[in-house]
Order: structure tokens, then C-alpha cells, then sequence
């Protein structure tokens, strides 16, 4: 018993918390990335101009539709081919972004398409052009609209971040799979390894409804007609 | 004899096989409140779509002053929308921010006035339409009422020379109709040029400069209210006014 606790303050504790940290480094920008690709993408793919919207159609089809880890294999042992090098973190996170936005382009879609056609006549009516329209009077509502989805991605991205290790950049999953193979104790690795995405999960979605809450606007959701 | 401060010239407009409008025609004088009357379906909210080309029509031409408006340059478009206030029947004030943002917004972002002074003409603009102590409210804590007011403040703070109003009471109770009615005559009084389609011949004969009647896309006769509702020449004209009449209740 002293040994395993011996054990988990010696090794377990200081590559998690290492782990931890590399983990929070791939989430946060691709996070923020992914949203911001998200919007523009699903702004493109509503108002965009044929090409232009056949191109942001393909990329989230593209990038919905293959599997993370080819994705990532791709970034990172694909590119060389092209000589271009990206290091294990840039890579992961590249991919991330990506495929985040793609997600989140579907969700920032289905809202643009929810705002009623009098909020873009009476923007019209008063001279906006068109992308002052979609700026101030469209995204403040659509971004309202898309918050419970876009969430509820931000949570996969936690948790698909995990893929990180499989291009060898080691963050939480990868320092659990170490010190499980060093040690043979795969249970009580994992289930903390678990337990920290958990956390990371739980904290992510109060922020969320904090972030929804500060949004929220009297009778907003109410209105949708 | 003054050039009419907005001519329009055969608007027309097709949906697939449907002719909404087919061929419309109208010059509006300063000051003037033409009022369109007419069955559903017979073109009136489509003919003021069509002014501003927030539905683009497929003929005809309009001038603001002696300018012919081109709506493929987008600029002289945005400028020119700016001067034709439009009111609409479900008010579309914006659902994400309060009256005074509502009415402000449009001074900042299109006008490019800065946000204190904005604000300033915003207060002005709400209290003329008496809708002092509600400025901070959102559009869903407003009554129907309220809404359409805050629309035509939000219109009004842009500066326009005419107004195009699109059944401004249809969507409203009963009693909720006086107090929009109460602002849109004010406006008359203040000699503001108006187009309003609506169906409060009442309110529309004791203040239109003319009254227009459309059918089918078409304008079937135009007149004073007094010719319009007491001695139409056509037997339609005559017939729409008399239903419209027991409907709506006394003139």
C-alpha cells in the first residue's frame, strides 16, 4: 500500500501534472482556432458566393469526414513528403483546429439559417450593407443560437485531444500510457488519467454556462418563431 | 410646380409564373401620405419591398429628387435606403439588443456617427415617439405596440425624406393601434412624405393625400379619400371599400 502511494507521489503525480499541462496547451488555442474557423466557415458557407461556398462546403466535408488520426498522421508524417516539417505539438494542434471548425461551422450554420429573414430587411432598410449586416445584426444572434452546440464540441475537442500522443506529442494520455507500460499498473494510471479528463470536461462546461449565461438576453431564446 | 420627391416608374415583379406586380407607377410630392388600400395578394407589400429594392424588381425604375437609382451600386444603394424609411408589419426590430441600441445602431454602424452623440438623437428620437421610460428594455419586454414605435424612432433617426409604411397595425390589437396611429399622424402633421399600406380606412381617409387602390399587381384607381370611398368609378374599388368599411368599423 506505502509502495503504491510511494509510487504515485514519486512518478505518477510529476508526469501527470506535466501531461496535464501540455494538455491544456493543445486545447486552449485549438479551442479558440476552432471556433474562430467555425464562424468564418459557417458565415461563408450561408452567405458566401458559389465558389466560395462550395469551397467551405468541401472543407467540412473533408475534414468531418476522415477519421482525427489519419488527419493527424497526415499533418505530421504526411507533410515531410512536402518538406514541410511540423513539430508534434503544431501538428496536433493544427489538426485540431481544423477539424474543430468544421464541427463548428455546422453548428454556426444551422444558426445563421434560424435568424428570421425581417432582421436582415430591417438591416437593409437602414442601409447596412451586407457584411455590416452580418457582423452587428446576424453573428450577435446566431453566435447566441450556436453556443449549446459549439460547446458541446469544445467538450469532444477536450477529450479527442488525447489523439495528441498517437504523433508523439506527449501530453496527458501519452504520459499515462508510459507510466502504465514502465509499471504494469494500468488501472490506476487510467483511472486517474480519466478522472483528469473528467475535470477538465467538468470545468470546461461551467465556464460554458457561465459564458451563456453572460450572453443571455431577455426573451432572446424565446423569440424563435 | 416642384420636381415629385420620388418617382417610380413600372415596377414590376414576377414569382416564377406569378405576377405580383405588373407595371406599377407613382409619383409622391413632399409632404404627400399615399395610402394603398387593397384585397391581400394585390401587391401592396410587394410594390414598397420594391422601392427600396429589399425585393428586387424585375422592371421599372425610381428616382429620389431628379437621381434615378441604380441598385447595382451598392453605395449609392446603401445612401439611398437610408433616405426611405420602411416600416414593418411584424416591426423586425433587432431581437438581440435593447430600443435605444435598436434605434442607435444604425446611426454608429451605417452613418458612422460617434456612439455618444448617436445616443444623444437615440433618447431624442424614442422620447418623440414616447417611449421615454422603456429605452433599456429588449424587444421581446415590449408590447406590439411599443415595437412598431421603436421601428419607426429607429427609422426616423436615419433622417429620412420619405417613409414607406407596410401595414403598420395589421399585426397589433385593437387597442394597441391608436398609439402607432397617434405617432404616424404626428409625423403627417410634421410633414413627412409617406406611403402606408394599410387597412384602417378610418385613420388612412382622415389623413391621406390619396387614396390607391390595387388589385392583382395593379393599381385599379386612385383618388381623394372623399372620391375613393364615397363616389369610386369602378364597381371593385366600390365593392373592396364597403366590405373593408363593416369590417374595420366606422370612418
Amino acid at each position: 500500500m506505502t509502495e503504491g502511494l510511494l509510487y504515485i507521489q514519486s512518478d505518477v503525480l510529476p508526469a501527470l501534472l506535466r501531461g496535464f499541462w501540455v494538455s491544456i496547451q493543445l486545447i486552449v488555442p485549438s479551442a479558440l482556432s476552432g471556433i474562430t474557423i467555425g464562424i468564418v466557415v459557417g458565415v461563408l458557407r450561408v452567405y458566401g458566393n458559389r465558389p466560395v461556398k462550395a469551397a467551405a462546403d468541401a472543407y467540412a466535408a473533408l475534414f468531418r469526414g476522415i477519421p482525427l488520426v489519419i488527419q493527424l498522421f497526415i499533418w505530421y508524417f504526411g507533410l515531410p513528403y512536402f518538406n514541410i516539417y511540423l513539430s508534434p505539438f503544431a501538428a496536433s494542434v493544427l489538426g485540431f483546429s481544423l477539424c474543430s471548425g468544421a464541427y463548428h461551422s455546422e453548428y454556426v450554420r444551422g444558426a445563421l439559417w434560424s435568424i428570421k429573414r425581417g432582421q436582415m430587411l430591417a438591416a437593409e432598410s437602414l442601409g447596412f450593407s451586407r457584411f455590416k449586416m452580418i457582423i452587428s445584426i446576424i453573428l450577435p444572434q446566431a453566435v447566441r443560437r450556436a453556443l449549446p452546440g459549439c460547446g458541446n464540441e469544445v467538450i469532444y475537442l477536450i477529450k479527442y485531444s488525447s489523439l495528441a500522443y498517437m504523433v508523439t506529442c506527449i501530453e496527458l494520455t501519452g504520459e499515462g500510457k508510459i507510466l502504465a507500460s514502465n509499471s504494469f499498473r494500468f488501472t490506476e494510471v487510467f483511472l486517474i488519467i480519466g478522472a483528469c479528463y473528467l475535470l477538465m470536461t467538468s470545468v470546461a462546461s461551467v465556464i460554458l454556462a457561465r459564458v451563456e449565461n453572460h450572453l443571455r438576453i431577455p426573451g432572446f431564446e424565446q423569440q424563435r418563431t | 410646380m416642384t420636381a415629385p420627391i420620388l418617382r417610380i416608374e413600372n415596377l414590376s415583379k414576377r414569382y416564377g409564373q406569378r405576377e405580383v406586380l405588373k407595371g406599377v407607377s407613382l409619383e409622391v410630392d413632399k409632404g404627400d401620405l399615399k395610402i394603398l388600400i387593397g384585397p391581400s395578394g394585390a401587391g401592396k407589400s410587394t410594390f414598397l419591398h420594391c422601392i427600396n429594392y429589399l425585393v428586387k424588381p424585375d422592371e421599372g425604375r425610381v428616382w429620389l429628387h431628379d437621381r434615378e437609382i441604380h441598385p447595382e451600386r451598392k453605395r449609392e444603394l446603401y445612401a439611398y435606403r437610408q433616405k426611405v424609411g420602411m416600416i414593418f408589419q411584424d416591426f423586425n426590430l433587432f431581437d438581440h439588443i435593447n430600443a435605444f441600441e435598436n434605434v442607435r445602431i444604425g446611426l454608429v454602424k451605417v452613418k458612422g456617427i460617434g456612439k455618444e452623440e448617436a445616443g444623444e438623437r437615440a433618447r431624442l428620437e424614442l422620447e418623440r415617439v414616447g417611449l421615454k421610460e422603456h429605452i433599456h428594455k429588449y424587444p421581446a419586454q415590449l408590447s406590439g405596440g411599443q415595437k412598431q414605435r421603436v421601428s419607426i424612432a429607429r427609422a426616423l433617426a436615419m433622417d429620412p425624406e420619405v417613409m414607406l409604411l407596410d401595414e403598420p397595425t395589421s399585426a397589433l390589437d385593437p387597442e394597441l393601434i391608436g398609439e402607432v396611429h397617434a405617432v404616424i399622424r404626428d409625423l403627417g402633421n410634421n410633414g413627412m412624405t409617406m406611403i402606408m399600406a394599410t387597412h384602417q380606412i378610418g385613420f388612412a381617409s382622415s389623413l391621406a393625400s390619396e387614396i390607391i387602390f390595387m388589385e392583382n399587381g395593379l393599381i385599379v384607381e386612385r383618388g381623394t379619400p372623399d372620391k375613393i370611398f364615397n363616389d369610386a368609378e369602378h364597381s371593385r374599388t366600390r365593392e373592396f371599400c364597403s366590405k373593408i368599411t363593416d369590417l374595420y368599423g366606422e370612418r
